[in-house]
């Protein structure tokens, strides 16, 4: 086999000539000992360093002879087999094997690197030293980063707010961001159901919400007070967003804060230039003024008009009913017909289905296990009903008229046509006997309900007046036990059971005189209750006893 | 007197940054904004427009570093500016948010700042402690005299294994090609050079040289006495090559480590960098969309 050699000898001023040379043998040797077939006299080739076969195929097999192989096309390789044009590096010299020319059945091109091209390959072989080198960029991720979070952040959900099929798209894609992704934080729970529709609220972009989103669903929301009365920019220029801010929790919605009323109500009669007749309030616990107590009054009609007047230690109310609680209350209890009992508060007082007031007094079912409403003792079981004064007439004169007419009153000083008893079969009574069993029929309700009204039965709780005229009947004054005695505070029974009764009604177990007024005022508020700041008692702001929205005419949505 | 970026001027933005603090925290406790503290509050918008305005002033400090015609203070200044206001700016942004978190762009862009803030914390460490352990590490040369020497250690390592046996050439040359100095990111930051494995296959070497010569050595000695009975037992000529050739060995691999350690200390002052800085554009992003769609969403 023929080795083609070629040696090129690099010149001065980048001249180069050639120097051929034959090699016979299948096997090329490269090396530093002075048998090699390429002789290199360079110290980093070792004596047997590598060797080329050419293989049948016109290929060659390249083959290190040491542990620190040979570069091939710039890679380090041990055996390899590759075509004409491979490059093979040995220290500086360069073997470049080619396709044989004719009359030789391999070539190889040997040449040195001069010193130039040495340092100028070892700068492109060396490795990066400084971070710089290594592609490492800051420019491009900051672009990628700035860029991409603007888009995903920002521009995406900007276009679903214009585009309402394609927000509804991005809602429902997992991972893309919608305006949703903007949600700064959990809606009051009453907006829940349609968290997901911000325009719902927010209408406009870049505009505040308005009151007209909040209306659609709150024009009956009571209003707080006449803007056009009390001209207060506060209060005219309110707008729902000056104090409902949402995306603050499940029970953000609503403020709960002293401020919300004492900004304006600290100063409000100078405020409204004496329009308004409240007193200035600022704190409960320290400037509120005292209650105003509704005290149960009737119109000439009749009609329940309370009196609001100013709570005091020693103000007395009437209820229309005589009542004496030391009586009911003997903590050593009563004899009753139906046993002893003991009688307590909650005997008569029972919180009515909300918890906030108490029921009314219930005659049938608390009092009259004992005061039995008998108007005859001849009939002991019969009573009259505990209603109008016109139902006990009727009653008792149907009564005494059948009385009348069947016979058999066993009473002596009644006619006798009343005591006969009536046998089977006899003859019916004559017109002139019957009138005179009903005029003695009429004689008898008319003293019965004297007696009634007059003695032992209704005067004992009730305030009777007799008839002015000979048409009239007895009078029975109106009663009002229970209600709302505080109309202006939403004081409720329900919140505070974990009191008992007599730690705000301390007097009602002495108390002998249905005026007594039983209502604790301010001071027995506060003995647990203070202002917005209190540090040993129940911190209490307006909130937990007033309505923002309190107007009783007033509404929002036609303000 | 020298003083470090932390200590600028008597520590004047600590003090700055303690006030700036102080402030935010007594505005804090002291307003009532009559719901949950937040950012849409009076002093929410206050202290997110204080916030907002340092997170883009911070940033300014990337253009500042370039301008060295620049007269606003000085760079050591700005520096030191730079690391105490962006450190009272996560105080500043958790009273904004009223420490309010959701999964929402306005967290995300908090989160981002976190990481802008603390891969900072981590770049005034390396400013602080790496200069210093560079200096001690390159004992007043500098990494190309370094690297001259270990090329010239490479030739004569060459001359003398030559001189003693062809297989302990090929090793030395091996060990060359081995020798990485520089690389990827993760070489760089490791500081691994493959100089060690030379010295092992040469040391291996010897011991198979040895095992061959003297069969009868029943007990391994260790490497340098095994290193000392080759050069002992060999002629003269030969061992004093060996031991020359060992002690270049290991000359070379104590300047390898030196480079591949300066090149580590390099690019760990760098490295926080590639994260700080495309981390701040992030954040720019997301304060850009959390305070556009605050607005948007009124």
């Amino acid at each position: 086999m023929r080795w083609l050699i070629r040696r090129v000898l690099k010149k001065s001023k980048g001249a180069v000539s050639y120097e051929e040379d034959v090699h016979y043998g299948d096997v090329l040797t490269i090396g530093r000992a002075a048998d090699q077939a390429i002789f290199l006299p360079d110290l980093r080739a070792a004596l047997n360093h590598a060797r080329v076969t050419l293989l049948a195929s016109g290929q060659y097999k390249i083959e290190s002879l040491i542990l620190a192989g040979i570069r091939v096309n710039d890679a380090i390789t041990y055996t390899t087999t590759a075509g004409p044009g491979v490059v093979v590096a040995i220290g500086n010299t360069r073997l470049t094997l080619l396709a044989a020319p004719q009359d030789y059945d391999a070539a190889v091109e040997v040449s040195t690197l001069d010193q130039s091209e040495q340092k100028a390959e070892s700068a492109q072989r060396a490795k990066p030293t400084r971070l710089v080198q290594t592609g490492l960029s800051k420019r491009r991720p900051s672009w990628i980063l700035f860029a991409g979070i603007l888009v995903f952040g920002l521009i995406l959900p900007m276009i679903g707010h214009f585009v309402p099929g394609f927000g509804e798209m991005l809602r429902r894609t997992p991972l893309l961001p919608s305006t949703q992704s903007w949600n700064p934080g959990t809606l009051d729970a009453a907006h829940h159901f349609f968290a997901r529709d911000c325009t719902r609220c927010h209408q406009t972009a870049f505009l505040t919400v308005r009151d007209k989103a909040c209306l659609a669903c709150h024009a009956n929301t009571a209003a707080h007070a006449d803007p056009v009365k009390f001209n207060l920019p506060q209060l005219g220029n309110a707008q729902c967003r000056t104090c409902h801010q949402d995306h603050q929790g499940l029970r953000g919605l609503i403020r709960r804060d002293q401020r919300l009323c004492s900004d304006c109500h600290a100063d409000l009669k100078a405020r409204t230039k004496g329009a308004s007749s409240f007193a200035d309030v600022s704190d409960f616990g320290t400037n509120h003024p005292e209650f105003k107590v509704n005290l149960p009054q009737w119109d000439a009609n009749g009609k329940f008009a309370p009196v609001r007047t100013t709570w005091t230690a020693d103000l007395k109310e009437d209820s229309g009913l005589k009542f004496n609680h030391e009586k009911h209350l003997k903590p050593e209890g009563l004899n009753t017909p139906n046993g002893h009992r003991v009688l307590t508060c909650a005997t008569c007082h029972v919180p009515d289905a909300g918890g906030a007031k108490m029921r009314p007094v219930n005659f049938e079912t608390m009092c009259h296990d004992c005061h039995k409403l008998g108007f005859d003792t001849l009939a002991p079981d019969r009573e009259v009903p505990h209603g109008k004064v016109a139902a006990v007439a009727y009653t008792l004169s149907e009564y005494y008229a059948k009385v009348a007419l069947e016979g058999g009153y066993q009473d002596a000083r009644s006619p006798d046509i009343v005591q006969q008893r009536r046998r089977p079969g006899a003859p019916p009574l004559s017109q002139q006997q019957q009138q005179e069993a009903l005029a003695w029929a009429r004689q008898r309700a008319r003293e019965a309900t004297d007696s009634l009204f007059t003695g032992k039965a209704c005067s004992t709780c009730h305030k009777v007046t007799p008839p002015r005229t000979p048409d009239d009947t007895w009078h029975v004054a109106p009663v009002r036990v229970s209600g709302v005695w505080y109309a202006d505070a939403k004081f409720t029974h329900a919140k505070h059971t974990t009191v008992k009764c007599e730690d705000c009604h301390a007097g009602a177990a002495k108390s002998t005189q249905s005026s007594d007024l039983l209502i604790p005022g301010i001071a027995n508020c506060r003995t647990c209750h203070g202002g917005a700041k209190a540090k040993n008692k129940v911190a209490t702001t307006c909130i937990a006893c007033h309505d923002y929205h309190q107007s009783a005419t007033l509404k929002m949505g036609t303000l | 007197m020298h003083d470090s970026i932390l200590t600028y001027a008597r520590s004047r933005y600590l003090w700055i940054a303690s006030a700036l603090s102080a402030a935010s925290l007594i505005a804090y406790n002291l307003y009532d904004p009559g719901g949950p503290p937040n950012g849409g509050t009076w002093l929410g918008y206050t202290l997110g427009t204080i916030g907002a305005l340092l997170i883009v002033w911070l940033m300014l400090f990337g253009m500042r570093k370039r301008r060295y015609g620049s007269h606003t203070g000085t760079l050591r200044g700005w520096l030191s500016a730079h690391i105490y206001l962006g450190t009272s700016l996560i105080l500043i942004v958790l009273l904004h948010a009223g420490f309010q978190f959701g999964w929402n762009i306005h967290t995300f862009a908090f989160v981002l700042m976190l990481f802008v803030i603390f891969s900072g914390f981590f770049g005034v460490y390396v400013y602080l402690r790496y200069p210093n352990l560079m200096t001690r590490n390159r004992e007043s040369a500098t990494r190309d005299a370094m690297l001259d020497e270990v090329a010239e250690i490479d030739q004569n390592a060459l001359a003398l294994a030559d001189g003693i046996d062809p297989k302990i050439h090929a090793i030395v040359l091996r060990s060359i090609q081995n020798t990485r100095l520089g690389g990827g990111v993760w070489t760089q930051l490791r500081a691994h050079d493959g100089s060690d494995i030379a010295l092992d296959s040469l040391h291996a070497a010897m011991a198979e040289r040895d095992k061959r010569a003297d069969m009868k050595t029943t007990e391994m000695p260790t490497m340098f006495a095994m290193v000392d009975f080759l050069a002992g037992r060999a002629t003269d000529k030969q061992g004093e090559a060996m031991r020359a050739l060992i002690d270049l060995i290991s000359r070379k691999k104590g300047l390898a480590t030196k480079v591949a350690r300066d090149i580590q200390y390099q690019a760990m002052m760098e490295i926080w960098l590639y994260i700080h800085v495309p981390l701040s554009f992030a954040l720019l992003a997301a304060l850009i969309a959390h305070i556009v769609s605050s607005f948007f969403y009124w």
